[in-house]
């Protein structure tokens, strides 16, 4: 397969959190989360005070098919990249920042935390843990899957999808 | 290839449904966001027009369960069918796990289904992929219709090698709406975790 699979665990699992918390300290922003391009979360952390996020899964699907398509946009445009997205509304606001080529950043804050710490700390994380996410690349884990697990995995489908 | 959390123990598939205009793709996605209880489903997602035409995607997250200490999930999308938005369909086709193939029996529709089937093996092809690279099921929808073709006259323009498993649908009823989503998973689970 041409993509992929970033994979994150262990060591650079947990380096990652730690970028992903300190970014949460510095910025004053509710959520962040590392995202693969396809749209799963690979990592998330959540301030204290802040209240339930929105789906994660929906959040990072969303985050990853818009970054798709602005990339799509900034070739049509003759550009390599548009490296960084931010959406401001009233209350909530939007970082997205590239973490390499096969991960996204995603910085979810509200109007207490300021644009510029967030577009400058947001920047960091992302040059961070684009580094890590190119070290897991680098050292794939060895997948356990095996027949049992999908047997498993089939008689779960059959009970959810029955007729 | 299927996106694996070891921290939170998750395991994800990408499953695309793809095809022509109108030819039922979010009809089995409304279907089975209809059917699966609370609970293991996420909140469903429909970038569309104001005439409930996919604009960009539909999205529907399933949770099917633990496996072996894993979280499994499939994502499942569906492509705007409409010819003028392909670039939308290829960034859809990022990262795919299964293909749900859904043809439409309509007669007036069979040089759409072969215009599509066409377009997904080129729109793969930009990953680097074949149609060998990916399981793929066809879904013949629409077989109430009063005119409609003959599965094997609809399979013969859009898999003429006979290569996929062809399942027959009227997904408006629910008809072959489950069974096409449980024949491509036990494809995409065979092909990463050993089997068929």
């Amino acid at each position: 397969m041409v993509e992929p699979s970033l994979v994150l665990y262990g060591a650079p699992y947990e380096r990652a959190v730690e970028v992903l918390e300190e970014t949460l300290r510095e910025t004053g922003a509710r959520y962040a989360l590392l995202i693969d391009r396809k749209g799963f979360v690979l990592a998330h952390k959540e301030a204290l005070w802040a209240p339930k996020p929105p789906p994660l899964d929906t959040l990072a699907t969303l985050v990853a098919s818009n970054a798709a398509a602005t990339q799509a946009l900034a070739k049509l445009l003759g550009e390599a990249c548009f490296q960084e997205e931010v959406h401001q509304g009233e209350r909530m606001g939007l970082y997205v920042d590239e973490a390499g080529e096969h991960a996204l950043l995603v910085l979810v804050f509200d109007e207490t935390a300021p644009l510029g710490k967030v577009k400058l700390h947001g920047k960091r994380a992302a040059e961070a843990l684009a580094r890590i996410a190119e070290e897991a690349l680098a050292n794939p884990p060895r997948l356990a899957l095996d027949t049992e697990y999908r047997e498993g995995a089939e008689a779960l489908l059959d009970d959810l999808l029955r007729n | 290839m299927s996106t694996i959390n070891f921290a939170n123990r998750e395991i994800n598939f990408k499953i695309v449904y793809y095809g022509p205009g109108l030819s039922g793709k979010t009809t089995n996605l409304k279907w089975i966001y209809s059917k699966v209880p609370e609970g293991r489903k996420g909140e469903m997602v429909s970038l569309a027009t104001e005439d409930e035409r996919t604009l960009f995607f539909d999205f529907l997250p399933l949770d099917i369960g633990e496996v072996k200490g894993f979280k499994t999930r499939f994502h499942l999308y569906t492509v705007p069918g409409q010819v003028f938005y392909n670039a939308s369909r290829k960034l859809i086709l990022r990262g795919v796990d299964g293909i749900v193939f859904v043809a439409d029996s309509a007669p007036g529709r069979l040089r759409a289904n072969a215009e599509s089937m066409r377009n997904m093996r080129e729109n793969l092809a930009e990953y680097g992929l074949t149609l060998n690279d990916v399981p793929i099921v066809i879904q013949v929808n629409k077989r109430d219709l009063p005119d409609a073709l003959p599965v094997e006259m609809v399979r013969a323009v859009v898999d003429p090698e006979g290569r996929f498993p062809v399942l027959e649908a009227v997904a408006t009823e629910g008809k072959g709406v489950f069974e096409t989503l449980k024949e491509v998973s036990r494809l995409v689970l065979a092909r990463v975790a050993g089997g068929s």
